[in-house]
């Protein structure tokens, strides 16, 4: 390690990975610097505003449309799928559907907020049912940190309702907040579906309706204090907002909290002691310089830019004692991929998984309050574990608040049919809205993916962005193991809605504006998650696995890989937890070996 | 916004193809902003012309007896009838969708011919929040954990 080091750890990727572990080391009086891709425009209230404003004047609203990106620091964006153009260059023969966001808090400014743990026979999938791999780690080792994840980034929830699948919590535990009160529509749904029992090849399931751990704001528990929206003024002190302390039920977490109660990675970096940390925005990662003899990393190599709108650029260089990338499971393995010397004998980039879903939606036989509250607040976790794994995908299902908006594009679509094709107006235009929308169910059914060295995040000089940095070319298939379980996934639904008397819309208007598979002669329309996973898995050794269980990369002994890129397997949780639960602990390693003169 | 006759007339057929009343339409604060958009989008002739349609049929007394009127008169007309489907979806959803091609080649191309929100307000104004007891996604919250009640949708 270099002695004039410029810092003690620089950090690629102001995400919540990199914020979780720039505030720990900061807090124990290490220098650190924070390169941001993205332009810094989220953490002051105006500047936040105009993002807001972007997002109502949009025609058409996806996750990314407050979050336009700068020319040099690309991103993935839904309505690129169907073109051959965009960030991703996607060979297939399946298409990878999810998005992320290269700006300040990163994809926390978008996400719905969902903060599951894995289960405990997550981490050991191999041992326990014979498929993918196991983890280094297992829960009983990550727990305590997921008690302080879930404190860091302040998730709301009731610790007797999360106690399932041989998910256990330390003595006396408690979420920081209450739990988000379920809806209306959860609990009709509840009432109709919670004495179901569903068969699942040999298994007997019994389903209930539960609310999920969300990083949204709620009553806080003892003396936790709920961070609402930030104001940073360009002197770096925080104003005072006094809103965002509460969800408000905006129905907007994705793609834009408006109130920011819901968890975004600047109101970690707002807690961190600014004294011991730089914060350095529009800095694009370009290289990672490699010491010859010793294989360690001497310095990133980054370039700065003054206008988003424009493409050309300053080229610098940080360093530090250690490194951490930070950037995305997609960038992470792009940045190593792209500087040189091959890293983890060929496994960087490989093994991406997601969570590819199915929308099951239905119409309630009287009106349950659909598109109010937060985007959803329940799920059916019981489909999670159980012996089919070693056949199927587990999966799990994320009950809407918010009608059939992420399906068919409703209550716009519902609207645009009422008036173009059933030409009406007026009363009898309003009442058919009230009645139909009101009455609007949606189910996003996520499925597991297993890791496939087959699926992967590769560079190629023919592809490169306005900066001249390599785009991610995607190789991407789901496989039977995952199909087979989106089968079990559509069945299980038909049946809660049966129960429910709900009447079954997802196959008479199946929409073409989601990627297509065919499996056993069927077409599948999916969706990504947005949960992008393992292009740098963890393990044993370095035979089987690119870093070991703390995050550090085999081939560079003072670097260091964070994010959902690190997860061995993805189980069916949301990563975003998990990810936040290993950044800490990873931190923590860090802490003590520099303490320790290491 | 200054009233005038024709900012009247508008408002008065925007509550009617719309089904909320005159005082709501105002209370958006964007009539006059989508009077603009209309003239700006088709030209002032073809809005005239609708209003025109409109005069008549707004005199009469029963909303059953306009409806039909309006129905065969300006959302029958070839003309008239997809300008008026466009500001229903305008009003309702904030959003102003391009006219069919086939009313371009026939009555001639409009200002723009891609979707667009005029303004941010447009969004959060739109019609069809209140008309299924709820708020635009991002805006109007109704607050802490009042997605528990049961729904109520405002009659009219």
């Amino acid at each position: 390690m270099s002695e004039a080091a410029e810092f003690d750890v620089v950090i690629v990727g102001a995400g919540v990975a990199g914020a979780l572990a720039a505030g720990q080391f900061a807090k124990s009086g290490l220098k650190v610097l924070v390169l941001e891709a993205g332009p810094d425009t989220t953490r002051d209230l105006a500047s936040y505003n105009a993002h807001l404003e972007t997002f109502y004047t949009a025609s058409s609203k996806g996750a990314e449309t407050p979050w336009p990106p700068a020319e040099g620091a690309p991103q993935p964006d839904g309505a690129d799928l169907f073109k051959q153009e965009g960030y991703f260059v996607q060979r297939g023969p399946h298409l990878y559907g999810s998005t992320y966001t290269r700006t300040f808090g990163g994809s926390t400014l978008h996400w719905l907020g969902v903060s599951l743990r894995m289960l405990p026979e997550d981490f050991e999938l191999r041992a326990r049912h014979g498929v993918g791999r196991d983890w280094p780690i297992g829960y009983a080792a990550l727990a305590p940190w997921y008690d302080r994840a879930e404190h860091a980034i302040g998730v709301s929830a009731d610790v007797e309702e999360q106690r399932y699948h041989g998910l256990t919590f330390t003595a006396g535990y408690d979420y920081p907040m209450r739990r988000i009160p379920p809806s209306y529509s959860d609990r009709v749904l509840g009432a109709a579906v919670n004495s179901l029992e569903v068969d699942l090849g040999e298994e007997r399931v019994a389903v209930r309706v539960r609310s999920y751990p969300a990083a949204r704001n709620s009553i806080p528990r003892g003396d936790y204090q709920p961070i609402g929206a930030l104001d940073i003024g360009s002197d770096g002190q925080e104003r005072s907002t006094y809103i965002g302390e509460r969800c408000e039920g905006n129905t907007a977490c994705t793609p834009i909290c408006p109130v920011q109660a819901k968890y975004n990675a600047n109101k970690t970096f707002a807690r961190a002691d600014r004294r011991h940390l730089t914060l350095r925005s529009q800095a694009v990662a370009s290289q990672i310089l490699f010491d010859g003899v010793t294989g360690a990393v001497s310095g990133i190599s980054y370039k700065r830019y003054d206008d988003p709108r424009s493409t050309s650029f300053n080229e610098e260089v940080a360093t530090g004692r250690v490194y951490i990338l930070a950037a995305h499971a997609v960038e992470n393995a792009k940045l190593l991929l792209a500087s040189g010397p091959q890293s983890g004998e060929g496994q960087v980039g490989r093994g991406l998984m997601d969570h590819p879903a199915l929308y099951a939606w239905g119409l309630a036989p009287f009106n349950v309050g659909a598109f109010r509250g937060p985007q959803s607040s329940s799920g059916i976790e019981d489909f999670r574990a159980g012996g089919f794994r070693a056949r199927h995908a587990a999966f799990r299902f994320d009950i809407g608040n918010d009608g059939w908006r992420a399906a068919t594009g409703a209550p716009d679509a519902t609207v645009i049919d009422a008036v173009t094709n059933q030409k009406l107006f007026g009363r009898q235009l309003r009442t058919q809205l009230a009645d139909q929308l009101s009455r609007q169910v949606r189910m996003s059914l996520a499925v597991e993916q297993l890791p496939d060295p087959d699926n992967r995040v590769t560079i190629d000089p023919a592809y490169r962005d306005k900066f001249g940095n390599p785009r991610p070319v995607i190789d991407y298939r789901i496989a039977d193991y995952t199909f087979e379980g989106m089968a079990a996934a559509r069945k299980v639904a038909a049946r809660i809605f049966r129960q429910a008397g709900i009447k079954d819309c997802s196959r008479s208007t199946a929409e073409l504006r989601f990627p297509t598979a065919i499996y056993d002669g069927e077409e599948v329309h999916y969706h990504g998650m947005g949960h992008f996973a393992g292009t740098h898995a963890m393990g044993s050794d370095r035979s089987n696995s690119v870093v070991d269980e703390f995050q550090r990369s085999w081939d560079h002994p003072n670097l260091f890989l964070l994010g959902s890129g690190s997860f061995a397997t993805m189980g069916t949780s949301n990563p975003t937890l998990t990810l936040a639960a290993l950044a800490l602990r990873t931190a923590d390693h860090i802490i003590a070996k520099l303490h320790d003169g290491g | 916004m200054t009233s005038s006759p024709r900012l009247e007339n508008f408002v008065a057929f925007s509550a009617q193809i719309t089904a909320f009343n005159k005082v709501e339409i105002w209370g958006t604060g964007l009539a006059d902003v989508y009077l603009d958009t209309i003239d700006g989008l088709v030209g002032a002739a073809v809005t005239d012309a609708l209003l025109d349609a409109f005069a008549p049929i707004a005199t009469l007394r029963s909303d059953a007896a306009r409806t039909d009127r309006l129905r065969l008169e300006v959302f029958g007309s070839e003309r008239l009838g997809p300008v008026a489907r466009a500001i229903v979806k305008l009003w309702y959803i904030g959003v102003w969708y391009p006219l069919p091609s086939t009313w371009q080649e026939q009555f001639g191309p409009t200002a723009r011919n891609d979707a667009f929100v005029p303004t941010p307000a447009a969004f959060v104004e739109g019609l069809l929040w209140p008309a299924i007891g709820s708020h635009p996604p991002g805006a109007k919250a109704p607050g802490y954990g009042s997605w528990r009640l049961p729904p109520n949708i405002p009659s009219f």
